[in-house]
């Protein structure tokens, strides 16, 4: 048997709609049709009546999330793509991510984003959307890279007192494969050495794991030991794990999906920079898409987001600092 | 044989990389000490960069026409072993063994491997001279040597294998390893206070000039003399009053002012078990040279005794050493941090001086009179008049 | 427009009357209950205005003068195990809910000891967990947070149970508005949706707000119940909300009540509304639905004057007695304070790492 990351989605949301009376799931086209990307396929005819189809009301849908989620569900809210989740922008931190805070009643609803960009996705469906919502207090960033943690992390997502933005990458969707689903997961909140080495550390998240890890291949064959750091959880951050990898190898590099104005990637380097100064060797460097919207045509989307080979670039060039 | 690296040099400060204009030579080319080995071109000049000894051309990466940062290994030289130890290229194996054994798996054209690696940290951006070496520090670099207790200066032997020629952490923990082979004690807290004066004093840009000054008069003075002051006592009145004349030589300069002295206090070095103190004068330029001299003998009794109340050291704008007393006829030492001026004495030495009424040499005592400066408060011009003027006073001793 | 009942009109069937069928009949008790609320609220909000005036409310202070007999009309037909959330003119409706005169104080004076703890202030109070909601400013926003309790409580299969917000003509204007009317509509909630067009928003007039003449013709638009009361009338707001209530408890779906007034103070205390005309003022839509539901009370006997005067005197003497108490208690201490946005997580991380 092989699994998807999609399938892994899908399995996870399967899992926790038999375990938990109190999940439920909304968004658009996901009953009877499965969602538009299928991640919801058979589930409302397994489940009846708690697979529902809405309206095209971002706000709504999250505002209508919040509302049964202070009554003690656990609604999993399907947006058809991350870039769509701006329409329900106010609810999701305006009053998901500030609700525990002013008034002591948890909101435990989580946001399903399909991420990320995929060849000819362009400017509306491609963004990545963690910085964004990292940026406001109260709101969880889930960020998962492997089809292990798509799986375990979901079902964390779902029994989290808070609310939880998950960032489910599209390229990962059909790309990544594993064998079995695990039993086990790393803690909450913890980052992964998915590749432990001693010249310079590579932190990325998602689907940049990937692109970290061919880098790092690459740079084995000139003789250099790359640590890749896999943050898992973009919020909270484990700045824990990050400083201790920088310790070890004096070199850092950022690498996001997303663009590089107060992103992720700002906030890795400012902790490590404020929290680890005395680790380094170099100025930490950064590797951010580019700062233009996400652009249509592949050649150009190839590009404008960090790959394997410009990781593997910057890393020539923090390794010569 | 040891390999050593051609390396692009500084050529001049604000200059962070030069272009490759030609190649005198080719691989396996038997060159010469201090011949040029390549044409550069910078944003300003045309220059040479030279081999610091002879040996054999073996690799040749800088390709013509391209831009290598200051630092950048260009080449190896084959070099004999005698040399390499000359060049203290033993001390740090790393720089011509390790590091292009690491890149150089990267494609077997080293040329072009050399290309890809080496690119400047900051182009267009002017960086500043010495960059290179234990001059720039990581701040883990930093970090570590911060906890050993270790400065910049400890690090001047220790030769670099990051890029631009950087000391790295590898090479610091390589050479603390190689010291622990020699015998080690440890410093007196005298010693490592000098050293912190000394390498903060360093900073500046100091120079010193010279000036022979004949002794006869002082020294026939003296004789004559109930309460006898020694030559240094004597230079440090001449001192007090030619500052008491010109102030601002004995200035500091802070920023973009000059800070006057507020009053015309000297010190004079005084050595004192594994260091030196700097017992201080006050207003040395309003008592009579014999009412000084009790004084002076009592701070040396106490500065030798290392018992110099806080009272009687610090504060001082000038000071006098009599390295005379070492034998020593002429030295060029340090001013303390917080002062512009030092004025040494030399050995006295009778010589044969031309008089010109006698038509014959006869003999006169002699020494030579050292004045340190910082060379950002005064030129050479302003410390010889200075000197001058001491010379001019010590001439007439009793009005001292 | 009379009082009394009328056969049940619904903007599809009849346009823009006054949807009446009987199951709003006013009683005594509750007349007296919504009009000693009204009392409360009013006292008590002149005491808010005082307290902003003396400097000791920081922020703004929103005054529901005028709106009362609307607000409660609403928060009296409502139940423990409802769900409610009130706007910024609904102090009425909120005493009548459960929320309390101490409370309001606490948050509006930043007590440590109040729901909000200082961490939220003034109108944005509540208690979510008891189906009080806390509002958000943006106005619209928690159409669709009512109609997500009322999803949970269909899935937990709690049937009886009524959501209910209110919101001004301006806020109807918003898309997170029209989301959620539509979205409460696409499941036939029990929801009651009362708009009280007090014919400004903020300084916006209505000719600059809406186009389409009547708020009341949206109903028809999101295929739900419309109704009207008279928004200064206590009676009428009593028996045509009421029935709203009731219809939606019944299971007849999402209602929509208009009601037509004047704000009698400006948007803040630091707003004069000189933009308002004195001719509207002066209009039949400017009487003072306290005064008018004094009358309504006293001509039907079911209060003596003796009664108002104690009722006044109490509800004063208990809004005093409860300023000083508040007061004297603390203020939020920042080093005391979380400065933590997560229930539980973020802390896991923070302090008590294993590994």
């Amino acid at each position: 048997m092989s699994i998807t990351y999609l399938e892994a989605i899908r399995l996870a949301q399967q899992r926790a709609l038999a375990e938990d009376p109190r999940v439920f799931i909304y968004g658009q086209d996901i009953g009877a049709f499965g969602g538009a990307f299928k991640a919801t396929k058979n589930l409302a005819k397994e489940f009846p009546g708690r697979v529902l189809d809405a309206p095209i009301s971002e706000d709504a849908i999250v505002g209508l999330a919040i509302g049964a989620a202070v009554e003690g569900m656990r609604p999993i809210v399907e947006m058809q793509f991350a870039d769509f989740s701006t329409c329900g922008l106010n609810q999701i931190v305006n009053q998901a991510a500030t609700l525990y805070y002013r008034t002591g009643t948890p909101c435990p609803l989580v946001v399903r984003l399909p991420s990320g960009g995929t060849p000819g996705g362009g400017p509306f469906h491609s963004q990545s959307m963690e910085s964004l919502y990292a940026h406001y207090p109260g709101l969880v960033v889930m960020t998962p890279a492997t089809v292990e943690d798509v799986y375990t992390m979901l079902l964390e997502a779902v029994a989290l007192d808070d609310p939880v933005i998950f960032c489910e990458h599209k390229f990962l969707y059909y790309h990544l494969k594993a064998e079995k689903l695990p039993e086990e997961a790393l803690p909450f909140g913890k980052a992964r050495i998915t590749r432990p080495g001693r010249d310079a550390t590579v932190v990325a998240y998602s689907a940049m794991v990937h692109e970290a890890l061919a880098a790092a291949e690459e740079l084995s064959q000139d003789g250099y030991d790359i640590e890749v750091v896999d943050l898992r959880t973009v919020k909270p951050i484990d700045t824990d794990t990050i400083l201790a990898s920088v310790a070890r190898t004096g070199r850092l590099l950022v690498v996001s999906e997303d663009w590089p104005w107060g992103g992720v990637a700002a906030e890795v380097i400012a902790r490590v920079a404020a929290e680890g100064f005395g680790l380094l060797d170099a100025p930490p460097q950064r590797l951010n898409a580019r700062e233009t919207p996400v652009p249509y045509h592949p050649a150009l989307w190839g590009t404008h987001r960090p790959t394997a080979s410009s990781v593997a670039n910057s890393l020539r060039q923090l390794l010569e600092l | 044989m040891p390999l050593l690296p051609i390396i692009m040099p500084q050529l001049g400060e604000s200059i962070a990389e030069a272009t490759i204009v030609s190649a005198a030579f080719s691989v396996g080319d038997r060159v010469e000490a201090d011949t040029d080995l390549l044409e550069v071109e910078t944003n300003k000049a045309v220059m040479g960069v030279t081999a610091p000894c002879g040996g054999i051309l073996k690799e040749l990466s800088a390709v013509i026409g391209e831009s290598y940062a200051v630092g950048a290994t260009l080449g190896y030289l084959e070099i004999s072993e005698e040399d390499a130890e000359r060049l203290g290229l033993n001390d740090a194996p790393p720089v011509p063994v390790e590091q292009p054994k690491k890149k150089q798996n990267s494609g077997g054209d080293t040329s072009k491997a050399e290309k890809k690696t080496v690119k400047p940290t900051v182009s267009g951006l002017p960086v500043p001279a010495h960059a290179g070496g234990a001059t720039f520090l990581s701040p883990r670099m930093k970090a570590r040597m911060a906890e050993l207790g270790l400065h910049a200066a400890d690090l001047a032997g220790v030769a670099g294998s990051g890029a631009g020629g950087r000391v790295t952490i590898d090479d610091l923990e390589r050479f603390l390893q190689d010291l622990e082979r020699n015998t080690i004690s440890p410093a007196s807290s005298m010693r490592v206070a000098v050293a912190d004066a000394m390498r903060r004093s360093w900073t500046r840009p100091l120079a010193t000039v010279v000036l022979p000054v004949q002794l006869d008069i002082l020294l026939a003075h003296r004789k004559q003399q109930t309460v006898k002051a020694g030559p240094a006592l004597y230079a440090l009145r001449a001192l007090s009053i030619a500052l008491s004349e010109m102030p601002a030589t004995a200035g500091r300069l802070i920023g973009d002012r000059v800070i006057h002295p507020r009053s015309v206090d000297i010190g004079f070095a005084v050595e004192a078990e594994d260091g030196v103190l700097v017992p201080v004068i006050r207003h040395a330029d309003q008592f009579p040279l014999v009412d000084l001299v009790e004084r002076y003998n009592r701070l040396v009794e106490l500065a030798r005794a290392r018992r110099l109340p806080g009272s009687d050291t610090g504060g001082s704008i000038a000071t006098i050493t009599n390295y005379g007393v070492f034998g020593l006829t002429m030295a060029t030492p340090i001013p303390l941090p917080e002062q512009s001026l030092l004025l040494g004495i030399g050995a006295g030495k009778i010589t044969p001086s031309w008089d010109a009424e006698k038509k014959a040499f006869v003999p006169v005592t002699e020494a030579q009179f050292t004045l340190s400066f910082d060379h950002r408060v005064l030129d050479g011009g302003a410390a010889g008049r200075l000197l001058q003027r001491v010379s001019q006073l010590l001439g007439t001793p009793e009005k001292l | 427009m009379t009082k009394g009942s009328s056969p049940v009109q619904t903007i599809s069937s009849q346009a823009l009357g006054n949807g009446r069928n009987g199951t709003g009949r006013v009683t005594k008790e509750i007349a007296r209950r919504a009009f000693r609320t009204m009392l409360e609220a009013r006292i008590l909000e002149e005491k808010l205005a005082a307290l902003y005036r003396s400097g000791k409310i920081v922020g703004g202070v929103f005054l529901g003068r005028g709106q009362e007999a609307l607000s409660v009309a609403l928060g009296v037909h409502l139940r423990r195990g409802d769900i409610y959330a009130p706007l910024i003119r609904d102090q009425a409706g909120r005493l009548a809910f459960g929320d309390t005169i101490l409370d309001t104080l606490r948050t509006y004076l930043g007590s440590s000891l109040g729901s909000m703890r200082g961490r939220d202030g003034n109108i944005h109070r509540g208690r979510p967990s008891e189906g009080y909601h806390a509002m958000i400013s943006h106005l619209g926003a928690m159409v669709s947070t009512v109609c997500g309790g009322l999803v949970a409580k269909r899935f937990r299969g709690e049937t009886g149970a009524v959501g209910a917000t209110c919101i001004g003509d301006g806020g109807t204007s918003t898309g997170s508005f029209h989301e959620g009317m539509n979205m409460a509509a696409v499941e036939k909630l029990p929801m009651v949706v009362v708009v009280a067009n007090n014919q400004f928003s903020y300084s916006t007039p209505n000719d600059r707000q809406f186009a389409c003449g009547d708020l009341l013709t949206r109903a028809a638009g999101y295929g739900i119940t419309g109704r009207r009361a008279i928004g200064n009338d206590l009676i009428d707001c009593l028996e045509v909300i009421g029935e709203a209530v009731a219809a939606a408890r019944a299971g007849e779906g999402p209602q929509l009540v208009v009601a037509d007034l004047l704000r009698l103070v400006g948007h803040s205390e630091q707003d004069d509304a000189s933009y308002i005309p004195a001719a509207l003022k002066e209009s039949p839509l400017g009487r003072d639905c306290l005064d008018i539901a004094e009358d309504q009370l006293l001509e039907n006997e079911w209060v003596t004057d003796t009664e108002l005067s104690s009722w006044r005197a109490a509800v004063k003497a208990e809004v005093e007695e409860t300023v000083g108490k508040v007061l004297r208690e603390p203020a939020p201490d920042p080093a005391e304070e979380d400065w933590n946005a997560f229930s539980v997580v973020g802390r896991n991380l923070s302090g008590e790492d294993e590994e």
